[in-house]
C-alpha cells in the first residue's frame, strides 16, 4: 500500500530580522530596527523584540521610530544576508530530505518570509510522529539561528499556508492530517492565500473575508467579475492546485556573504568579518554532512572594483581556523587594493573524507591533519612547490616532477632493505642553472670560474652528450655533460649547451 | 672502646672506593637524578655510521649536518631518508635551496611516494621566513619521524630564537628535526651535530670515470653521550654515471645549426 504524500513547509516569517542576526548574534537583546536604506526617511521593515516593547513597529519611517524609541540602532537591510539565511534555510531541509525546494518569494503581505519546501513522506518510519518530526525540524532551523514554524499538509500550497496560520499562533507547529483539508481550509482569513493587492481589494469589497466565504460563490461568476487571477485563488482553496514533483538539487554549491557597515581597510576587521561567513558556511556544511572545497573570496572594493581569489584546499574540511588562515595568508600575500565594503565567501561542498587504516603499515599522520597541512603549506610556498617528487619520464637532465602527496594510496611498503656499507654519491641540482665561465683546452674545461665553483679543473670526465626534441624549434636540446674537480674541492656537473652556446653549471656531486 | 665488624669494614671500604671513582669521573656523571631515558633513534642503515651515532638520530631532537659542497653530506642526508621511507614512515624534506634531485633520491633506494617535498626557496617573498613555517607546521603535523631542513642556499642565517622554537617544538615531538647546513647554525640548540669535510674524489679508467668522492666525518655533538673530538671517520660514496650514457651523440647537422 503507498503511502499518502505529505509535504513540510518549514516558515520563517520575519526573515530580514533573522538573517541580522543570525550575522550579528551580538545584537539579541538590543533595540533596533532593520530599514530598507541609510536615510531618515527610509521604511522600517522589521523591528526586534526590544524595539518591538518599546512601541517601534514596522512600515513607519526610521524618523518615526527614533521618535518613539531614541535609543533604537539602525541596521541597513542586506540582500547578501538574506540570500544566504535562504540558502542556509535549504540546508535545514536538505538534512533531513533529499527533496526540497526553496518556496517562491512573496511580493505582498507575505514578503519577508522565508519558506522552504521538503518531503516528509514516510517520516513516519523515522519519527514517533509528525509532530515529532515537525518538531525536530523547527529546532535545527533554530539552531541556526533560523527561528521558524513547521507545517506538514498533503500539499505544498497547503503546508505553506498552514504555516503563514502557525506564524501568528502559540504553537509553531501545524498538522494538516490527509482527508481534514476543506474543513481546516475554511475558516481561514482569506488573507493566507496571499491574493495580490488588487484582488485582496476586490474581494474585501464583495465581503470575502474568509476561505469559505470564497468557497460559497459560483466559479464562473468570480471569473467573470474579478478576472482569471481569482480562479488560481479558488484552486488554492479548493485544494487543487497543480505542483510539480520536488526537485533534488543537485547544486552543492554554498556561499556566505555580507554588506560591511563602514568599509574595512585592515586586514584585522576583515578577518573579523570572515570568521563569522565561515563560521556560518561551516554549519550549513556539516547539517549536509560535507565539507569544504577550495574557497572562492570576493571582495567588493571602495569605488566600485571587484577583487575574486580562489582559495586552494588540498583536502576537503571543516576546520574553520585552518580556512580562516588559509584566507589570512592569501590577505596578507596579496592585500586588496582598496577598502572592502561587502564580502562573500562561496564553497563547493565535497563529501567528507574517510580512510581505512591498515594494520601493516606505520600509522603516519591523520588524513584530515595532513590535509590541513598540505594546504596550509601551499598557501605558503605556492601551488605546484608541495608534492611528493616523482621522477619525470624525459631525458633532460633538469627534468622532474611534483605530484600530490597522497601517502595513503601507497601501496605498502616491502621490507626494510638490508643495510649497507656503501652509500652513492648524489647530485644537488642547481636551479636555475649557475652560469659559468670555462677555459678549454682540446675540448675539454681546464679552468671552472662561476658562483658555486672556481678554479683549475684537476680531474674531468667527459663529456657525455645527450640530445633530444630534435624536431621541435623551441624544445630541442643538444648538452655535453662533464664531471669536474675543482682546485677549490668542489666536483660540480658542469654543461655545455650546444643551443645558447653557453657553459653553465647544473649540479653538484655532494 | 668500640670494635668494628669486618663486615662493617667491608663496606667502609666499598663506600670510599666510590667516592673516589665518582671524584675521578667528575662531571661526566650527574648524582641525585633519576635513570634518564635513552631517546629513540633514527639510524641512517649504514651500520659504521649508525655506530658512530650512537644507533642514529635522536628522536625528539634538532640534529644538524654541516659540511661545504661535495662533502657528502647530501648523500648522508639522503641514506637517512631512504632507511626512513623503506620502513613505510614519512618524511619531509623542506627545501630552501630547490636543491632536490629526485634521479639521485630514487638511485639511494629512497621511496619518493612518501616524501613530501616543500619547495620553499622558490616563489617570490621571504623565502627563509616560508621554510621556517613550512617546518614548523610539519613538525605540529604528527606522523612524520623525519623533517629534513636544507638550509644550504644562500639564505641567511636565521635568528637563534628560530632554533629554540624549533628545538622545543621538536622535543615534543616523536620526531628528528634534521638541519642540512652549510656551516653550522643551530650551535647548542642541536642535539647532535656532524661535520662532514671533503677529502678526495677518484677519477678512474679510460675514459676517466668520477668513481667515488671520499669524505671525513666528524660528530662534533652530541648531548646524550661524551665525544672523542679528535675521533673521525672516513666515508666513501660510490660515484654515479650520467644515468643517460647510451644517448646518441648529436649528429653533425644539429650541431652546425644549432652554433
Amino acid at each position: 500500500m503507498s503511502q499518502p504524500h505529505r509535504l513540510a513547509c518549514l516558515l520563517v516569517p520575519d526573515l530580514p530580522l533573522r538573517a541580522e542576526l543570525r550575522a550579528h548574534p551580538e545584537l539579541a537583546d538590543v533595540s533596533f530596527v532593520v530599514a530598507a536604506g541609510s536615510d531618515a526617511r527610509a521604511e522600517v521593515i522589521e523591528a526586534s523584540p526590544a524595539a518591538y516593547l518599546a512601541g517601534v513597529r514596522a512600515g513607519g519611517s526610521v524618523t518615526h521610530a527614533r521618535a518613539v524609541s531614541s535609543d533604537v540602532r539602525v541596521q541597513v537591510m542586506s540582500l547578501a544576508l538574506e540570500r544566504a539565511s535562504r540558502q542556509a534555510l535549504l540546508d535545514v531541509a536538505l538534512s533531513f530530505s533529499p527533496r526540497a525546494v526553496l518556496a517562491d518569494r512573496s511580493y505582498s503581505a507575505f514578503s519577508s518570509e522565508a519558506a522552504v519546501l521538503l518531503d516528509a513522506s514516510g517520516m513516519k518510519q523515522l519519527y514517533e510522529s509528525e509532530r515529532h518530526f515537525a518538531s525536530a525540524l523547527a529546532a535545527r532551523s533554530k539552531a541556526l539561528g533560523l527561528p521558524g514554524v513547521v507545517a506538514i499538509a498533503s500539499s505544498r500550497t497547503l503546508a505553506r499556508i498552514a504555516a503563514r496560520r502557525c506564524a501568528n499562533q502559540a504553537d509553531p507547529l501545524c498538522i494538516v492530517p490527509a482527508g481534514a483539508e476543506s474543513s481546516f481550509l475554511a475558516p481561514l482569513p482569506i488573507d493566507l492565500l496571499d491574493p495580490d493587492d488588487k484582488l485582496a481589494q476586490q474581494l474585501t469589497r464583495f465581503g470575502v473575508h474568509f476561505v469559505r466565504d470564497l468557497l460559497r460563490l459560483p466559479r464562473r461568476a468570480l471569473a467573470g467579475r474579478m478576472g482569471p487571477d481569482v480562479l488560481q485563488l479558488v484552486a488554492m482553496a479548493r485544494g487543487e492546485t497543480v505542483e510539480p514533483p520536488l526537485p533534488t538539487p543537485a547544486d552543492s554549491r554554498l556561499e556566505e556573504a555580507i554588506d560591511l557597515d563602514y568599509p574595512a581597510d585592515r586586514s584585522e576587521p576583515l578577518l573579523f568579518v570572515l570568521r563569522g561567513l565561515l563560521s556560518r558556511l561551516m554549519e550549513r556544511l556539516e547539517l549536509r554532512h560535507l565539507a569544504s572545497g577550495p574557497l572562492d573570496l570576493r571582495l567588493d572594493l571602495e569605488g566600485g572594483g571587484r577583487d575574486v581569489r580562489q582559495v586552494g584546499v588540498v583536502g576537503a574540511t571543516r576546520d574553520t581556523r585552518v580556512l580562516l588562515r588559509l584566507l589570512a595568508l592569501t590577505l596578507e600575500t596579496h592585500p586588496p587594493g582598496a577598502p572592502v565594503e561587502a564580502v562573500s565567501v562561496a564553497t563547493e561542498g565535497l563529501p567528507e573524507r574517510r580512510d581505512q587504516l591498515d594494520l601493516f603499515r606505520p600509522r603516519g599522520p591523520d588524513p584530515d591533519s595532513l590535509d590541513r597541512t598540505l594546504t596550509e603549506l601551499e598557501s605558503l610556498c605556492g601551488s605546484g612547490r608541495v608534492g611528493a617528487p616523482e621522477v619525470a619520464d624525459d631525458h633532460r637532465p633538469d627534468a622532474f616532477g611534483l605530484k600530490p602527496f597522497e601517502p595513503h594510496r601507497v601501496p605498502r611498503t616491502p621490507d626494510l632493505p638490508a643495510s649497507t656499507e656503501t652509500t652513492a654519491l648524489v647530485v644537488r641540482a642547481l636551479r636555475p642553472p649557475v652560469a659559468a665561465e670555462v677555459r678549454v683546452n682540446r675540448g675539454l674545461p681546464i679552468q671552472v670560474r662561476s658562483a658555486v665553483s672556481s678554479g683549475d679543473v684537476i680531474h674531468v670526465s667527459g663529456p657525455w652528450r645527450t640530445t633530444g626534441r630534435w624536431w621541435s624549434d623551441t624544445d630541442r636540446y643538444a648538452l655535453d655533460h662533464f664531471d669536474v674537480q675543482v682546485s677549490d674541492g668542489t666536483v660540480s656537473r658542469l654543461c655545455f649547451d650546444w643551443q645558447e652556446r653557453r657553459w653553465r653549471v647544473d649540479g653538484l656531486y655532494d | 672502646m668500640s670494635r668494628e665488624s669486618p663486615s662493617g669494614a667491608v663496606r667502609v671500604r666499598h663506600s670510599q672506593e666510590i667516592e673516589s671513582l665518582l671524584s675521578d669521573l667528575g662531571s661526566r656523571l650527574q648524582r641525585g637524578t633519576g635513570i634518564r631515558e635513552q631517546p629513540g633513534r633514527l639510524p641512517i642503515g649504514r651500520p659504521d655510521v649508525d655506530r658512530l651515532l650512537g644507533g642514529g638520530f635522536p628522536l625528539g631532537g634538532l640534529s644538524e649536518i654541516s659540511g661545504a659542497s661535495s662533502s657528502g653530506r647530501t648523500s648522508l642526508s639522503l641514506a637517512l631518508l631512504a632507511n626512513t621511507t623503506g620502513r613505510g614512515e614519512l618524511a619531509g624534506w623542506v627545501d630552501t635551496a630547490d636543491a632536490f634531485d629526485p634521479p639521485s633520491a630514487e638511485r639511494l633506494g629512497v621511496d619518493l611516494d612518501r616524501v613530501l617535498w616543500v619547495r620553499a626557496g622558490t616563489g617570490p617573498g621571504r623565502s627563509a621566513e616560508r621554510a621556517l613555517r613550512a617546518t614548523e607546521r610539519l613538525l605540529q603535523t604528527e606522523g612524520f619521524p623525519l623533517v629534513l631542513l636544507d638550509w644550504t642556499g644562500n639564505l641567511p642565517s636565521p635568528k637563534v630564537a628560530s632554533w629554540i622554537r624549533l628545538a622545543r617544538l621538536t622535543a615534543a615531538t616523536r620526531s628528528v628535526l634534521l638541519l642540512l647546513s652549510s656551516e653550522r647554525l643551530a650551535g647548542s640548540h642541536a642535539e647532535m651535530a656532524v661535520m662532514m669535510e671533503p677529502a678526495r674524489a677518484r677519477f678512474t679508467g679510460t675514459p676517466a670515470l668520477l668513481e667515488e668522492l671520499e669524505a671525513r666525518m666528524l660528530l662534533v655533538r652530541n648531548r646524550t653521550a661524551p665525544i672523542d673530538p679528535t675521533a673521525s671517520f672516513d666515508i666513501r660514496l660510490s660515484g654515479v654515471r650520467p644515468r643517460r650514457l647510451s644517448q646518441p651523440r648529436p649528429c653533425r647537422t644539429s650541431r652546425e645549426s644549432a652554433a
